[in-house]
């Protein structure tokens, strides 16, 4: 078959494609050596053996052995070295007879029996069982032919040897052949399924693998084409802006000198006019001003002042800004800020517009006689389940600063999601509270930059606590001494922080 | 197809598609079960779970033209049906000589019946098969059950469609030998075409079939057995007098 003219007429596959190549379907014919184990086949023929009395071999299509005895049987263990030397020459003779289909019974030069089963798998020659040497019950004698090949075989010792060969009956020999025929048949085919098993496995892989790796290289398109646009995106922000700003401070300008007066008195109506066009002006401008903000907290442009501050005045000087606003809505606005709080590392302008922001938010969403609580404490950053946590402890001291109001509350879902630029929870245009939507994403980055963190959760018995957390700093970069100068915190008088009244992990 | 010259031997690789649980291992198992002991080889399940496939069925067949001078062998394919399991599906369909789409009659069915030959469609698409280049029969299988469309809607379609269109119960054993038959008959006919193998092999692809057909315990001629199908290209083949 191997001079066959065999074509295999695998259409084309489109590039890249897996190619499944079935065992014993596509390509070669399947060999019995590559479907059965040698040893497990060992361990066959030597158990056959002994439960048979009857000694068998198994050989590859094309005559090599692959288990059974070398050792020659009775007769030729008699014949001493040249036995050892007949024994392969002997099986290699049974095996190398013409055998069509089935089972026939070959009479090896010692005038032995053996009986050679041709294996079929899938109708395709895979191998030999070779059973032998036997002789039948009636043959009592040496026959002639083994004095024919050994002549000098002493006739007492082969006589004796005789006696020893195994007796079979050639129908016993036939049942053992059959049933060892189908045990090697189950061991072939469970041999074959395995290896089409992990042929289709292998396959399947492959072609999920290409699969995903196509649908991975489009979305990395897709993903590149949208941070391009995200990118435009904030330098467009960032342009009209800018632009937006420029006419703006005129309007501005000018409506301030209208309003002083300096092109002549106004009237009350038209001073009313003015100072409702000067309002909304301000209202614009602010808008602008936090875009420009995000556009550059997104670029990293944003200019981050960082001195050694006070949370305590800066919180103070938020809450006083806000404090109007509230009283004028009824809401209470209290703050519990302990005076000895380690100072904290950052922009004191920025962190202003952070809390303003918090708390401006909190009073709006909150409804009359409702309050707005604001808490600041010490405390460690317990980042649970952090890798190695055993291994980075002491702990980071943070500044936990937590905005609380009674007010409408933030659903599960929309918690992450407030920080984004442009979100509201209400996207309805007739929504009750205004606002762009971009305080929360700017208060989000703004702490960002301070190696901070905020979050959302949730007040009890309703509305919404905002935490926001800032790595405190050590009371000093240098021990403090009498002489040692802190530079001082922009917009407040804070006392410079006493050692004392720090927890022992600042000593 | 491998074809053997030497060994006259014409290897062929059909596959049977469908949607999930429409009983193409059924039909295997039917085919397993009538096929005589010199025809059929061991049938092959790899990994089952739940009974469903999860890779495929493999029922080896063995045909011997009538002077037993020439081999067909056949090698039939069961796919997953399962939605998850494209890859493999592409996969059987590689070098596939002839499909064979197990419906499910039940009316609820029908979608998935029609997704099913969608994705057999892109599935030989993706391996640079054509659909319209395959020998491909349909069968109508679980006449058995209730709310099946109606064998009149069936037959009204399939004699204005392409394919030849076969009712089954495979899990009885009903249509699945006219199946095979008509789908070997059409495969048949696409490879002689294609790779001249009446002419190569000097035989009569009618005897061929007419042996396949024996070996799988089916007396009557092929011509009865290819007139049981619905529809189709040409008009069913007068019975032999």
């Amino acid at each position: 078959m191997s001079e066959a003219m065999s074509m295999g007429l695998l259409p084309p596959s489109p590039e890249g494609q897996a190619q499944l190549a079935i065992a014993g379907v596509d390509g070669d014919p399947l060999r019995l050596e590559e479907l059965v184990d040698k040893n497990a086949l060992r361990e066959l023929t030597d158990s056959s053996s002994r439960i048979f009395g009857l000694v068998m071999r198994v050989a590859s299509s094309s005559g090599t052995i692959l288990a059974g005895p070398a050792a020659p049987g009775p007769i030729l263990s008699r014949l001493g070295d040249r036995g050892a030397r007949v024994a392969a020459d002997v099986l290699a003779g049974v095996l190398g007879g013409e055998h069509g289909a089935g089972a026939q019974t070959v009479v090896a030069p010692t005038g032995e029996l053996f009986r050679v089963l041709r294996l079929e798998y899938d109708r395709r020659h895979t191998g030999w069982i070779v059973l032998g040497p036997y002789a039948a019950p009636a043959s009592i004698e040496p026959p002639a032919a083994l004095f024919a090949f050994a002549p000098d075989l002493d006739p007492g010792l082969a006589r004796e040897a005789w006696t020893r060969v195994p007796r079979f009956a050639p129908g016993r020999v036939d049942e053992i052949a059959a049933h060892l025929g189908t045990v090697l048949e189950v061991m072939l085919f469970s041999g074959h399924k395995a290896l089409v098993t992990s042929q289709m496995h292998i396959a399947s892989i492959q072609e999920s693998y290409r699969e995903l790796c196509e649908k991975n290289e489009r979305l990395e398109e897709a993903y590149e084409r949208l941070k391009e646009l995200d990118r435009l995106k904030s330098n467009f922000l960032a342009t009209v802006s800018h632009e937006l700003r420029t006419p703006l401070t005129s309007i501005m300008g000018y409506g301030e000198m209208l309003a002083e007066g300096v092109a002549g008195a106004l009237n009350d109506e038209q001073r009313d006019f003015v100072e409702t066009i000067r309002g909304k002006s301000e209202q614009l401008l602010g808008l602008i001003m936090s875009l420009l903000d995000l556009s550059k907290l997104e670029n990293g442009t944003m200019p981050v002042r960082v001195s050694r501050l006070s949370l305590s005045a800066v919180i103070g000087e938020a809450v006083s800004t806000i404090l109007p606003t509230a009283m004028k809505k009824n809401v209470l606005l209290e703050t519990e800020v302990p005076p000895d709080l380690p100072p904290v590392l950052g922009d004191s302008d920025r962190l202003r517009q952070v809390f303003i922001n918090l708390v401006d938010n909190a009073v709006k969403f909150t409804a009359p006689e409702g309050h707005v609580r604001l808490t600041a404490r010490l405390t460690m950053a317990r980042p649970a389940g952090e890798p190695g946590l055993v291994l980075v402890a002491p702990l980071r001291p943070v500044i936990e600063v937590r905005v609380a109001d009674t007010g409408i509350g933030i659903g599960e879902a929309e918690r992450d999601r407030v920080f984004d630029a442009f979100y509201q929870i209400d996207q309805s245009s007739t929504r009750e509270y205004g606002g762009a939507g971009l305080g929360l994403a700017i208060v989000k980055r703004l702490i960002e930059a301070h190696q901070g963190s905020i979050h959302v959760e949730e007040n009890e018995p309703h509305g919404t606590v905002f935490v926001v957390t800032l790595p405190a700093g050590r009371p000093s970069a240098v021990p403090p001494s009498r002489g040692g100068s802190m530079p001082p915190p922009r917009g407040g008088s804070i006392p410079p922080p006493s050692r004392g009244s720090l927890p022992p992990i600042f000593g | 197809v491998q074809l053997d010259f030497a060994a006259r031997e014409v290897t062929i690789k059909l596959v049977y598609y469908g949607p999930a649980l429409s009983g193409k291992t059924s039909n295997l198992v039917a085919l397993h079960g009538l096929a005589g002991a010199d025809a059929r080889g061991r049938l092959m399940t790899l990994e089952t779970q739940d009974d469903r496939t999860l890779f495929f069925d493999l029922l080896p067949l063995t045909f011997r033209a009538r002077d037993g001078d020439v081999s067909l062998r056949i090698k039939l394919f069961t796919v997953p049906g399962q939605p998850i399991h494209a890859a493999t599906r592409r996969l059987v369909l590689q070098g596939a000589d002839g499909v064979a789409l197990i419906a499910d009659s039940r009316v609820g069915e029908t979608q998935h019946n029609a997704e099913a030959f969608y994705d057999l469609k892109k599935n030989l698409q993706t391996n640079g098969l054509e659909l319209s280049k395959m020998p491909l029969v349909i069968q109508f299988n679980k006449r058995d059950l209730p709310d099946v469309r109606s064998e009149e809607e069936l037959g009204e379609l399939a004699a204005r469609g392409k394919e030849p269109v076969y009712l089954a119960i495979a899990t009885q054993g009903v249509g699945v030998v006219e199946t095979l038959v008509g789908l070997l008959h059409l495969t048949w006919e696409k490879l002689d075409r294609t790779h001249n193998l009446s002419q190569k092999l000097s035989i009569d692809g009618d005897s061929l079939l007419s042996n396949a057909a024996h070996q799988l315990g089916e007396s009557a001629p092929v011509s009865a057995i290819l007139a049981k199908r619905m529809g189709g290209t040409r008009k069913p083949r007068q019975a032999v007098r």
